[in-house]
């Protein structure tokens, strides 16, 4: 049954801040504290900046200064849809010879999916391919920075005065820039802690650059304001006047990647991003999947059989434990389940075993009643399960697994005993909770 | 048999067409010059002739079909209505025209339908998988756009395919086999 193969029927438990249950190919293992963590866990960091149509790397530095815009691309002002350059031949007189016509390639945008072209509105072709569309200048423009760097300053003066405060609380050495220089994450903290976070602190201005005042001048209200003109609503629109100036620029996307510790620098090429991949909790973490299930009775006792896999290439010792009685992370369990008590033992990975036909059969005395059947790195065995409850819900147990764990990346540390080269085997207890679906009718 | 042959004598393709052996054209249809019709295009004219001008461009599984309306049997007596299309238009990869008054310049795209009561004017985009089955005359340089069919103007109509329809009437020979051009009839403007 395929159901059965489902991710969400076996989770994991990952003791976070919070305490939450999810499939192992969702889950992330860290390596320097050996648990497993999860996407709560972790914080978000923006990594690089792209552009989700021309996918180009801009620096987070030019891509502030360019407002979070690509240069290249362009909405359509009717559907939103990307626009793509189209290139036509046109009759152009020579610059020599004005009399002869020669074809010259004129470019203009034009979408997909609506059909507006540039030519629509009267946007004159452009010469070069890209490069050649300019956006009009917002006649507001001075108007708004100036408003922004006043209100950049006062934000930075109370953010000031706020750590000046928590100093004089705490009676510490810390800079004064403490929470800027490390950026999100303290931003993060502050905003668990209640405090008020004010957005623009953060932005720009360097501790030791000059206060200078900047003053800007109020707004004025008005009494009277110009009436619409009568026509308003009859007149009809000329649109050319309308959407010249409404050329998007395509948003830049922010490209979000795990953060790692702080002692370590994120990558730097947005292509080559491969430490994620490697902290996946099923590449270190034996996975637990469902294999068949029988008629579940109400306080009648069936044999479940489920299959361990071995991720790692060493060989790796299990033991299983059933949770005990006032355990709170088996609180959720509808059944009372039976575990081998014997240890199992699972082969490493051998990535070149479908190809070596002369391997030698594996040599693992298994009990049958434990084992079902083994196979390269996987085993199935066996667990009995007593539903304890009668309810239509779906029947759920949880227990412990218990496995070795050998940290091979791990910096290594200079130990005092010679000859201690191989990594040390630490023990970890995962606690696997299975839905087994419901009860037999 | 002899249905059959009757019915493709009807199919008057005008010198200058290139018309793929794997199309099936039923009735009586008339192809002015310098259209193509793609393999796998059906142009079928049952319940009256179907006159299609120079220049159009049908892809393939496009369906152009003339037939009775759906409440009308083919025993009782109506009138033959003709299906025109004028020139330049195009019809794309699986689209539906029942329409039967289609003119110049239009473009209806991939997966398109088109009802019988509607008019196409000229320079119409009607877009792809959109369902027009109103009973209207859609004005010039209107495009038919997205999910819900939403209408605009466009200030220019949309190009004719003159490059593509050189470049098909070239290749295309290479590879398919054509149907022969029967005596032509006038040029349908």
């Amino acid at each position: 049954m395929a159901s059965l193969l489902q991710p969400d029927r076996v989770a994991y438990l990952v003791r976070g801040e919070k305490r939450i249950r999810a499939p192992l190919s969702q889950l992330y293992f860290c390596r320097y504290c050996s648990e497993l963590r999860s996407l709560e866990c972790v914080s978000h960091e923006v990594d690089s900046h792209y552009c989700p149509s021309c996918l180009e790397n801009m620096p987070s530095a030019e891509a502030k200064l360019k407002k979070n815009r690509c240069a290249n691309c362009f909405d359509c002002p009717c559907c939103m849809h990307t626009l793509s350059t189209r290139a036509t031949n046109i009759p152009a007189p020579l610059p020599d010879d004005p009399t002869k016509t020669a074809m010259k390639k004129a470019y203009y945008l034009a979408c997909g999916f609506c059909r507006w072209t540039s030519r629509d509105v009267g946007m004159a072709d452009k010469s070069v391919a890209s490069g050649g569309w300019q956006e009009p200048e917002n006649p507001h423009t001075q108007r708004i920075n100036k408003l922004i760097e006043y209100y950049q300053q006062l934000a930075h003066r109370e953010k000031q005065e706020r750590d000046r405060k928590k100093l004089a609380r705490r009676r510490q050495c810390m800079p004064l820039a403490f929470s800027e220089k490390y950026g999100l994450g303290t931003r993060l903290q502050k905003q668990r802690s209640g405090a008020p976070i004010s957005s623009l602190a953060g932005l720009s201005l360097k501790e030791g650059e000059d206060q200078k005042e900047i003053s800007i001048e109020p707004a004025q209200a008005l009494d009277e304001v110009e009436p619409l003109p009568e026509d308003c609503y009859t007149r009809p629109i000329s649109l050319p006047e309308a959407l010249l100036t409404s050329l998007v620029q395509v948003d830049l996307h922010l490209f979000v990647s795990l953060h790692r510790t702080s002692s370590l620098k994120p990558e730097f090429n947005p292509t080559s991003i491969k430490f994620k991949i490697q902290l996946v909790a099923v590449s270190y973490i034996p996975e637990v999947r469902i294999m068949s299930i029988p008629n579940l009775r109400y306080m009648k006792e069936s044999q479940v059989l489920l299959t361990l896999t071995n991720p790692v290439e060493n060989i790796t010792h299990v033991t299983l434990a059933a949770c005990e009685d006032e355990d709170p992370d088996g609180m959720n369990s509808t059944a009372k389940v039976i575990v081998p008590t014997k240890e199992l033992v699972l082969a490493g990975k051998d990535a070149a075993a479908e190809y070596d036909e002369l391997a030698e059969p594996q040599d693992f005395q298994d009990d049958p009643d434990v084992v079902a059947f083994r196979k390269s790195n996987k085993i199935g065995f066996f667990i009995k399960v007593i539903p304890q409850k009668e309810e239509d819900a779906d029947v759920t147990v949880s227990f412990k697994v218990r496995h070795d764990f050998r940290n091979l990346a791990a910096p290594i540390r200079p130990s005092e005993e010679t000859g201690d080269a191989a990594a040390e085997a630490i023990w970890l207890v995962q606690n696997v909770e299975l839905r087994l679906g419901p009860l037999a009718p | 048999m002899a249905d059959k042959q009757n019915a493709q004598k009807s199919v008057k393709i005008a010198a200058g067409a290139v018309v793929c052996v794997e199309s099936e054209i039923r009735g009586d249809v008339t192809i002015g010059p310098r259209t193509v019709v793609h393999p796998k295009a059906r142009i079928i004219a049952e319940a009256g002739p179907i006159v299609i001008g120079e220049g159009n461009l049908i892809e393939e599984q496009a369906l152009i079909i003339n037939s009775y309306p759906e409440n009308i049997t083919p025993d009782s007596e109506v009138e033959p209505k003709t299906m025109t299309i004028g020139i330049n238009n195009v019809f794309e990869v699986g689209c539906v025209s029942q329409a039967l008054k289609i003119g110049d310049n239009n473009v209806i795209e991939s997966k398109a339908d088109v009802g019988r009561n509607v008019i196409l004017t000229s320079g119409c985009i009607i877009g792809a998988f959109c369902q027009v089955n109103t009973c209207e005359v859609i004005p010039e340089n209107t495009v038919i756009y997205g999910s819900g069919c939403m209408r605009r103007v466009q200030t220019e109509r949309p190009q004719p395919q003159t490059l593509q329809l050189d470049f098909l009437m070239k290749i295309l020979p290479n590879y398919h086999h054509l149907k022969k051009t029967v005596k032509a009839g006038h040029a349908a403007s």
